[in-house]
């Protein structure tokens, strides 16, 4: 027991001392976490850059002006029709608005004669490009190229435009939307990537886990530790011990940024997250030993981590659900035990919809372990 | 105890060992005493590295039985392990830890060890106690693995050519270590490629090749055995062959090697006067005459073909 934890105390001190391997042990999985969570959910939602080109100039317009200045998906940029073309051609401005020389007047206009007003705004919410008698043309331009905004950009200028027609002819809405979710996918994008992110940095923590173990071989490292009495399962226990605190410093480490930097909340027991976290690195950390149970250099063990770990974290349902990924690969992923430590930790940790029950899941990644154990029992070799 | 005070330390009956279609260890058989040092010398392949594992514990043989300390080693290689000391050419163990470190990692390992501060003034790396073994230098990191093999103040010492890489005034300080571990009674088994280094140390030495022990015994006795001969050497001269030096007087070998000229001679005088004459009638000298007793090289050169270092 002593040789043990002289053992397992010296793993841990080289793993310390070893600025490079530590620093990319716990800095990798935070990259990705800031990273993927800014990207898919950072900044809140997106907004565009319009132009507004004011040619009429009156109080009207002004006001005009101001129901599009409250709408928080766009950004009103003041200027002249050819400066804000030019703008737009050069990529600052995703779309110019004109509101054209007269639209004061035949608001007055309206307001004198409902009636005409009234085919105006029937013209208006159709979204119809012909403007009819009456009416006052507003052009929008918007980039075909880009599709995302200039469809925003097209239905919210019909949205405003509707609401200001109804707003002129003095008329009540009659229909109102209000927003309610159903509880299908509850996860934020950042409370649905921190288990994923965990997970894949569990994933890699064991797998590349053979690239040392093979290169202890290679160096005989193995072999003169086996000179001692010390008992094999020692060394591989404390191998994995290591590892495991490894895990659990990048559980809490990558939690806490979920919860702290984007406001995951954490509703799963302690234990069972543990439990969870522990079985996962012992699942991945067998298949690392596979991996050296087979690769004879350092290069090749490097080669077929690579080749096992990255499309792990692509078709695991790392970044985004399963559901989402083409049917194709759908199959890869139910195969995959990183697919179903993924939705393991996520269950445990933030809720949402699972792709597996719980158990399955759990009992999925105790299979890999133990084949995986069997297998490295049988074919890993100390020289 | 199963071993008496002058059991041998090493029993080797029979062994084989086989890798394949390679037969590594073909049927050898020797001892090495209690406080003595055996030197086991062969080229590369010739299957020493497999002998010695196999004594080591690391290995099983296919045939033969070996005794280690009185303890068959197939049997009980735990048993064997926790009373030799091993000393193998690794890189850096440990490449983040410091000297002392690993000293004290491996003093864990075992039931009974030497005290650190022993083994660091052993190896003289008292100035680098504090150095993590990546710093190490070639030299340093050999001594420190030899300090390793100690760790456990062990009866018998496993020594992998322990003084490749190292200065000769290390090397020096190494033999004096090896003599003192014996001198305190500890047995020594150690393989080399430096002639110098088992002419020096070893009380016995064996010379293997092709999985055979070829020859066993004192130095001394391996030269005389197979040299009862001179050997009268001198820089090659063009226009003498060797099977015409072979016909001169008492000669009973004539070899090249190296651009030198080696004849073994039972008569020293008669074949000297005869080379004085031949060369006289070329109208030259021989350079660099000299006479020698034949050497651990010449016998390894003889028996294997190879030249020691090879």
């Amino acid at each position: 027991m002593s040789a043990f934890l002289t053992l397992t105390a010296a793993n841990i001190r080289s793993f310390v001392r070893d600025r490079t391997a530590l620093f990319w042990t716990f800095a990798f999985p935070v990259i990705f976490i800031l990273l993927f969570g800014a990207i898919f959910s950072g900044g809140g939602t997106p907004s565009y850059n319009v132009g507004w080109v004011d040619q009429d100039g009156s109080a009207a317009s002004a006001l005009l002006r101001n129901g599009f200045a409250g709408v928080p998906l766009l950004k009103l940029k003041d200027g002249s029709l050819s400066a804000s073309l030019d703008a737009m051609r050069k990529g600052s401005l995703n779309g110019v608005v004109v509101v054209p020389k007269g639209y004061g007047a035949a608001v007055a206009a309206a307001r004198g004669s409902p009636a005409a007003a009234a085919g105006a705004g029937a013209a208006a919410t159709t979204g119809s490009s012909t403007a009819g008698p009456g009416t006052v043309p507003l052009d929008v331009y918007t980039d075909p190229s880009q599709q995302t905004s200039s469809a925003t950009i097209r239905q919210v200028v019909a949205q405003v435009v509707s609401t200001t027609n109804l707003a002129l002819l003095g008329g009540r809405p009659i229909l109102a939307t209000v927003d309610r979710s159903l509880q299908t996918q509850d996860l934020s994008n950042a409370a649905f990537l921190v288990p994923g992110i965990l997970g894949m940095a569990l994933m890699q923590l064991g797998v590349f886990g053979a690239v040392p173990l093979v290169a202890q071989r290679e160096k005989l490292i193995l072999k003169r530790l086996g000179a001692t009495p010390l008992p094999r399962w020692t060394l591989v226990g404390s191998n994995v011990v290591l590892r495991l605190l490894i895990g659990i410093g990048q559980a809490v480490l990558i939690l806490g940024i979920g919860v702290a930097v984007f406001g995951v909340t954490v509703l799963g027991a302690l234990w069972l997250m543990v439990a969870t976290v522990v079985l996962g690195a012992l699942t991945f950390i067998s298949i690392g030993y596979v991996v050296a149970s087979f690769a004879r250099t350092e290069d090749a063990a490097n080669g077929i981590v690579q080749v096992i770990q990255f499309p792990m974290m692509f078709l695991s349902g790392v970044f985004f659900p399963i559901e989402i990924m083409p049917s194709l690969l759908r199959p890869v992923a139910a195969v995959l035990p990183l697919t179903y430590l993924g939705d393991a930790l996520r269950q445990v940790m933030v809720g949402g919809s699972p792709y597996a029950p719980l158990p399955l899941d759990l009992g999925i990644l105790a299979a890999w372990f133990v084949v995986c154990l069997a297998i490295s029992a049988r074919f890993f070799r100390w020289e | 105890m199963t071993s008496g005070d002058d059991a041998p330390v090493i029993e080797v009956v029979g062994l084989h060992k086989r890798y394949g279609d390679v037969l590594a260890v073909d049927g050898i058989s020797f001892e090495v005493r209690r406080g003595e040092i055996f030197g086991l010398l062969g080229p590369n392949g010739a299957g020493k590295t497999t002998t010695v594992e196999i004594l080591e514990g690391l290995r099983r043989p296919d045939n033969g039985t070996v005794h280690v300390l009185g303890v068959n080693a197939a049997h009980a290689p735990e048993q064997v392990k926790q009373r030799i000391g091993v000393q193998l050419q690794t890189a850096a163990l440990y490449p983040f830890l410091t000297v002392t470190e690993v000293l004290e990692l491996f003093r864990s390992f075992y039931a009974r060890s030497r005290p650190t501060e022993w083994l660091v003034e052993a190896v003289d790396l008292g100035e680098r106690r504090h150095a993590q073994t990546r710093q190490l230098s070639g030299g340093q990191r050999q001594r420190l693995s030899v300090a390793l093999a100690l760790v456990n103040e062990p009866e018998l010492v496993f020594l992998d050519e322990p003084t490749t890489g190292m200065d000769p005034q290390a090397r020096r300080s190494l033999w004096d270590l090896v003599l003192r571990l014996r001198s305190e009674g500890t047995s020594v088994l150690l393989t080399t490629h430096y002639m110098e280094e088992a002419e020096q140390l070893c009380d016995r030495v064996a010379v293997m090749d092709h999985g055979h022990v070829l020859e066993l015994g004192t130095v001394q006795e391996l030269v005389t055995r197979r040299f009862r001969e001179r050997a009268v050497h001198f820089d090659t001269l063009p226009g003498l062959d060797l099977a015409e030096l072979g016909r001169l007087p008492q000669v009973k070998r004539a070899v090249v090697e190296d651009g030198e000229t080696v004849l073994y001679t039972s008569d020293v005088a008669a074949t000297i006067g005869a080379l004085l004459a031949r060369t006289e009638t070329l109208g030259r000298d021989p350079e660099n005459l000299g006479i020698r007793r034949a050497t651990l090289e010449d016998v390894f050169l003889d028996l294997t073909g190879h030249a020691l270092r090879e």
